[in-house]
């Protein structure tokens, strides 16, 4: 089983963290501490600092390791701080950032058709994911006005918390198909398997959060899953494959 | 695979180990209010016990915690009906302090299902140091009694000021910080090294990358308990953040099991007599 982290960063935080992880070539040398394969990631400095020095910082952080993609963090278009759709995709392809995120609470703007509609119609069109974390700058409100507006994206909800959170996903996985849940946060005992049981297991993929919480959590919970081998083989890696592949960047 | 230690790997390759039974002393059981629960009722915790080698759960009911009108019985039941793999906390409500007197009188009625007491102070309102707790210290401090409370950095009722208040009065309790104060993490540690009979329990610490490698550093690996709020999170979970963090493998036997059975062997036979 390969493991591939759809939503870890690294990075200084502007505030105390436990345990930051400064390089790529720090987190790298965690994940092969851990055994994870390869990783989809993002810059603090993307949503501290400024998205555009982010993006910047991200590629060239990343430009040497081929086991990382990044994540390019959209900002809406009308200030003249995110090029075209086609422009921006032409970067993201040559600079290895194969995903969307956003932070629109922290970045103040709406994650909706008004502020971000010609960049998110032609991200549904070329299948270029988009993921959002719960805990760090969007909220559940906008995960659902979004896709009520945008209902083929590819989107990813990241870390949407340890507290129990089933009510708030399920309705989303079983009203618009190319939704997807990551694992960080999803610490729900018998949870995995409860939702591969209903839903299959497509649409849920690996992610340890990183380096917020160790590798190893999730890892070992994946690892002795009650669900079939290939089952787990499609959430550790091969959903976060399929829909990095079907992007036409 | 995760790190590359001997336990590592054992978990890694079968999911438990047979040299390392885990105790969990924080659990729960049953339905909750803002929870979708997959396994909560008893025979699916003790399944999902069973997967990664949980020895024994020490828990309180979601009922005795969230509905005055049920309180303790639907633990004792359970206890009662897996008297290997699981012991109780009798929960308190200090919003009914008549209810506590109670509890403390009847106590010894339940010496076969409780290890002691469990509060769950800032969802009730009222502070652990509170009167109304009063006569349920007294008796964990006169017994020896684990004392399991939900702590919270910051909080006003089970925060850093309230536990030293705790800690000090009654220092013979065995007074458990459930989620180690959550966030103040350096708290945490001055406490367990001020007070010996505080322990520092792990859930909903597991996935604070950092917390247990200062916690082993700080207080010692022989102060922390695991835990995992069952049937909230999966122990497998809290087994494979130890498992990466930077301590060593006798830390981790320490916490998932060592540390535990001392705690249990005056409540549970087998385990004083060494099973």
């Amino acid at each position: 089983m390969e493991f591939f982290d759809c939503n870890c960063w690294f990075g200084l935080p502007q505030k105390r963290h436990l345990a930051p992880v400064e390089t790529a070539d720090r987190l790298l040398a965690e994940m092969d501490r851990a055994g994870v394969a390869k990783a989809l990631v993002w810059h603090i400095t993307q949503r501290e600092c400024s998205a555009s020095a982010g993006n910047d910082f991200l590629a060239k952080a990343i430009a040497a390791h081929d086991r990382l993609a990044g994540c390019w963090t959209i900002l809406p278009p009308q200030c003249g701080e995110t090029p075209p759709a086609r422009e921006l995709f032409d970067r993201m392809a040559r600079t290895n950032l194969r995903a969307l995120r956003a932070f629109p609470s922290d970045h103040r703007y709406l994650l909706n058709r008004v502020t971000l509609g010609p960049l998110l119609d032609e991200a549904v069109r070329a299948k270029v994911p988009l993921l959002l974390s719960v805990a760090k700058g969007t909220d559940w409100r906008d995960v659902y006005a979004l896709l009520a507006e945008f209902p083929d994206l590819t989107c990813v909800v990241c870390d949407h918390g340890c507290w129990g959170t089933d009510r708030q996903f399920r309705p989303l996985i079983e009203r618009y198909p190319r939704v997807y849940i990551d694992l960080a946060a999803y610490l729900l005992d018998g949870g995995i398997e409860d939702f591969v049981e209903k839903y299959g297991p497509d649409r849920m993929l690996f992610s340890t959060g990183f380096p917020d919480a160790y590798h190893g959590g999730m890892m070992l919970a994946l690892r002795h899953a009650k669900i079939p081998e290939a089952a787990k083989c499609a959430i550790a890696s091969g959903n976060l494959e399929r829909i990095l592949s079907e992007a036409r960047l | 695979m995760i790190n590359h230690t001997p336990l590592a790997r054992a978990f890694w390759n079968r999911g438990r180990v047979r040299g390392c039974p885990v105790y969990d002393m924080h659990g729960h059981m049953g339905p909750y209010s803002a929870i979708y629960f997959p396994r909560g009722e008893t025979a699916r915790m003790i399944e999902t016990m069973d997967e990664a080698g949980v020895a024994m759960l020490c828990f309180s009911h979601h009922h005795a915690l969230t509905a005055p009108d049920i309180g303790n019985a639907p633990a004792i039941k359970a206890v009662r009906a897996y008297p290997k793999r699981l012991r109780a906390y009798c929960a308190l409500n200090a919003n009914y302090p008549e209810t506590i007197r109670r509890e403390v009188r009847t106590f010894d009625r339940y010496r076969d299902v409780y290890v002691g007491y469990k509060t769950l102070a800032d969802y009730h309102g009222i502070p652990i140091s509170a009167e109304p707790y009063k006569p349920a210290w007294e008796h964990a401090d006169a017994c020896g009694l684990l004392v399991l409370n939900h702590t919270w950095g910051g909080s006003a009722n089970d925060g850093a000021e309230s536990v030293r208040e705790v800690a000090g009065a009654y220092p013979r309790a065995k007074i458990l910080l459930g989620h180690s104060l959550h966030g103040d993490w350096d708290a945490a540690v001055e406490i367990a090294r001020e007070f010996p009979n505080v322990y520092l329990e792990l859930t909903a610490v597991l996935d604070d990358r950092g917390a247990i490698e200062r916690f082993a550093e700080g207080a010692g690996s022989d102060r922390m308990l695991f835990g995992t709020d069952l049937p909230w999170f999966d122990p497998h979970h809290g087994i494979g953040a130890l498992l990466s963090a930077d301590i060593t493998d006798a830390d981790r036997h320490n916490i998932l099991h060592r540390n535990a059975e001392k705690l249990l062997a005056p409540f549970v036979p087998e385990i004083k007599a060494g099973r």
